[in-house]
């Protein structure tokens, strides 16, 4: 048969450049802030405060006069490190409840389902809101509230690619050959589960940086002195007819970042539909 | 003579899927040129991946967007097919030429009902003309057309409440509305037992008489094609070798090909020499299973509405299996022969005592598509069926790591060599192996764990011929060498006949017949079984 050996489609192909692309300038900021950074992120200079950019100042300073690439640069590093951490608790507790689940049905799905639902049934960014305010505000803290909040899609994806495999030959034969049913969740559906999870858990990190920066902004998130880039939007808010850099850059990161996903979910998805039967 | 006005001209056409790796592949048609007469059946046979779907796919226009015709031309009535556009081909589609697919149950949408997915294809071609009553009477007239005795009431159901064979039916009912003047069958039959097999293939033929209906019928039935089509082409590796009249193809085939399709098709264990294992009968038996009552269960709603207790598909059903032995079991789909297995297997609750006399059985199953893990190579699986067996200690036995692991990887080695796969296929993926290659993996598994008793469960029936007849030959060797008996069941009444020595028939849930094969073939004395002997004489033109 055709398409044995990798065809990636041209369409795929596109949407991986452009993702990839936008990604790395800002995976390329989060390693280089880890050694370098222009200036130090929270270093004030009183001498110059909002200067637009300039050769010694690329995007500029802020009202505190900070170098606002510098903190450009170590706020990604948040919006990548939460939206990882958030992302691997969710996908381990989504799988681990999801596909025993799919797997033995009745009363374990019903349960499952029933607590999943229950947090889903609330706007997600609420419950995030109400966890981080109830155990005060922490980095920590808002990854397992993201983890928590983003874990029922995780576990709902599992559970449905569970109940489809499970019925077919491999699954009866594995049975009748006499693997144990915790090793063919493990070895048997979740490897056939993958091609679903990739890009849900690519859409799940971009719709997280989106909650993180949010609850930033409302200053439930990464707490100051350190940078974020939800924070520094709502620090720019009130200087945005002054000193417009301020907005546009974070902003445009945050873009960067989250735009590059989703083409690269694109790409996923286009290339694993055409290429999976 | 009318017959030989060309109603669709292949001319020299060749096709392949290039990549951008490599730019010029083996072409998967090659250069194949035909024509199909006004009014005839024409008969499409070759072995799997030998190019005949791709060859129907180009002449309705649907095929796979990869693929790129490198050249040559199709006519249809004298238009030039590649060369109208999307929008005139879809205007065809349907109107001029109709197609019928393999699968039945997955070709028509769950969520509509009969009626409603018929009258879909009347409106999808607009004739203005037409009331909803007018529709509505056509479908009717063509459903009973398709032997239907009820056609109102099939109208109102939904595909799930229909029969394989039903289905089908509605399917062709679909294709013919729009009375096509070119059929387009792609193996239609081979997802049925043989009386519906038999019924569909007579109703086709109807059709082509009835409404002046041209079909191109492919299939890997030789069988099938034997009392069905006017004239026959075969197909190898995307070219086509021979082409003639049915009778002359299929009884003195010139070309060598043809000649050893057949062979093959016929399954004959005489000329391929196969030999089963004799059977002592008074050794005890490696199965036994007594009084199986079996059913599924039945939901809240279901149960309410009909007060009926009785939703069994099984009703005590008693067999034994002895060692060595080619058990058969036949009967006409939807009589509970997976439903047994099941139970025997024990993937469903039931009544009864079931007594297996090793630890493991084996199962092979019917589809060689999903028989196999994707995810996992071959070695994998290898693996695996070993750690899953209790003999995994025994043949690793002590030493390092690294000993131990060579063991196994010389144990599976040998294993996979005996089913005939060599040590290349290791790391391959399922999706690398043909269609007889996974279900040799698939015994090989089995074997791997050593049982006594391997259960197959129609592993023939997505065959082609050469892929039947090699599985058939390994599956006597096993049992000549290894002395596993095997409990067979297939609607191949043909293969039972030479490899089983003893035959069970089924029948709405109970065994109905048990005997030696030539007793019970020769002389049957239910009426399940001379009517499953009935339609194997029919399709075979006996």
């Amino acid at each position: 048969m055709p398409n044995t050996h990798k065809n990636r489609s041209p369409e795929a192909s596109a949407f991986y450049t452009a993702g990839l692309i936008l990604l790395g300038i800002v995976v390329a900021a989060f390693i280089v802030s880890l050694f370098w950074t222009p200036y130090a992120p929270d270093a004030t200079d009183a001498a110059s405060k909002l200067v637009p950019p300039s050769l010694e100042h690329p995007f500029g300073t802020d009202n505190f006069g900070r170098d606002v690439l510098s903190r450009v640069m170590s706020a990604s590093k948040y919006t990548i490190f939460i939206s990882a951490a958030g992302v691997a608790i969710a996908l381990i507790l989504g799988t681990v409840a999801g596909i025993p689940a799919g797997y033995y049905g009745g009363f374990t799905d019903r349960g499952i389902m029933l607590l999943g639902n229950s947090i889903m049934c609330f706007p997600g960014i609420l419950l995030a809101l109400v966890a981080v305010a109830v155990f005060g505000p922490s980095v920590t803290n808002v990854i397992w509230a993201l983890g928590l909040v983003f874990a029922p899609t995780f576990a709902r994806v599992c559970r449905v690619g569970t109940m489809e495999i499970k019925e077919l030959d491999y699954i009866t034969h594995a049975h009748v050959m006499g693997v144990k049913p915790a090793r063919i969740m493990a070895f048997h559906i979740f490897p056939n589960l993958v091609p679903q999870l990739l890009p849900a858990t690519v859409i799940g990190l971009a719709n997280m940086t989106l909650f993180e920066s949010g609850m930033s902004y409302l200053g439930l998130g990464v707490q100051p002195p350190d940078a974020s880039f939800g924070k520094m939007l709502s620090d720019a808010q009130s200087y945005i007819r002054v000193a417009p850099w301020l907005i546009v850059f974070p902003a445009l990161m945050l873009v960067f970042y989250i735009l590059g996903l989703y083409f690269i979910s694109e790409g996923l998805r286009v290339s694993l539909s055409k290429g999976g039967k | 003579m009318a017959h030989h006005i060309h109603i669709v001209k292949v001319h020299h056409l060749t096709l392949s899927f290039p990549t951008r790796k490599d730019p010029n592949p083996k072409p998967v048609l090659d250069d194949v040129d035909f024509g199909i007469r006004d009014g005839e059946i024409l008969g499409l046979i070759g072995n799997s991946g030998s190019g005949k779907t791709m060859t129907s796919l180009a002449i309705a226009g649907l095929l796979p967007e990869s693929a790129s015709i490198v050249s040559g031309s199709i006519k249809f009535a004298g238009k030039n097919l590649l060369e109208m556009n999307p929008k005139e081909r879809r205007a065809m589609l349907g109107k001029d030429i109709g197609m019928i697919f393999q699968e039945p149950s997955t070709a028509l949408d769950p969520l509509m009902t009969c009626g409603k997915q018929l009258e879909e294809v009347l409106t999808a071609h607009k004739d203005s003309s037409m009331t909803p009553e007018d529709r509505h009477k056509t479908i009717i007239s063509m459903l009973g057309t398709v032997g239907f005795a009820t056609p109102e009431e099939i109208c109102g159901r939904y595909p799930h409440q229909l029969s394989g064979g039903q289905r089908q039916r509605v399917l062709i009912a679909g294709a013919a509305l729009l009375k096509p003047r070119l059929l387009i069958c792609d193996e239609p039959t081979s997802s049925l037992d043989t009386v519906t097999t038999v019924s569909i293939l007579g109703l086709l033929k109807d059709l082509c008489h009835k409404l002046h209906i041209t079909i191109l019928f492919i299939s890997h039935d030789l069988s099938a094609v034997r009392g069905f089509c006017d004239r026959v082409m075969v197909m190898k590796d995307g070219k086509i070798i021979d082409k003639d009249t049915t009778s002359d193809i299929l009884n003195n085939p010139k070309n060598t090909y043809t000649a050893e399709l057949l062979t093959n098709a016929r399954l004959d264990t005489r000329i391929l020499g196969f030999e089963p294992a004799t059977v002592d009968y008074s050794r005890s038996p490696v199965l036994t299973a007594n009084g199986i009552t079996a059913g599924y269960g039945r939901s809240l709603f279901e149960r309410v509405k009909t007060k009926s207790a009785d939703n069994n598909i099984l009703h005590d059903v008693s067999l034994e299996v002895f060692p060595n032995e080619i058990l058969g079991l036949i009967g006409s789909s939807g009589c509970g022969k997976t439903t047994l297995i099941r139970s025997l297997l024990g993937l469903l609750p039931h009544s009864g005592i079931v007594n297996i006399k090793s630890s493991s059985i084996g199962a092979i199953f019917q589809d060689p598509v999903s028989c196999l893990n994707p995810a996992h190579t071959i070695k994998w699986h290898m693996a695996e069926a070993l750690k899953a067996s209790d003999k995994l200690k025994a043949f690793a036995g002590s030493g390092t790591r690294a000993e131990r692991n060579s063991r196994i990887l010389a144990r599976i080695t040998a294993v996979l060599e005996e089913c005939g796969l060599g040590a290349e296929y290791l790391l391959r993926h399922p999706k690398e192996l043909s269609g007889g290659q996974r279900q040799r993996v698939a015994i090989a598994m089995c074997l791997i764990q050593e049982p006594s008793l391997i259960i197959a469960d129609e592993p023939f029936s997505s065959l082609d011929a050469s892929s039947s007849a090699e599985l058939l030959k390994l599956m006597t060797d096993i049992n000549r060498e290894r002395h596993t008996a095997f409990l067979l069941i297939t609607h191949n009444i043909h293969i039972v006949r030479q490899i089983c020595p003893r035959v069970l028939v089924m029948d709405n849930g109970r065994i109905c017949e048990e005997g030696t094969t030539s007793d019970v073939l020769n002389d049957p004395k239910s009426d399940c079984t001379s009517r499953l002997l009935e339609a194997e004489r029919q399709i075979h033109g006996v």
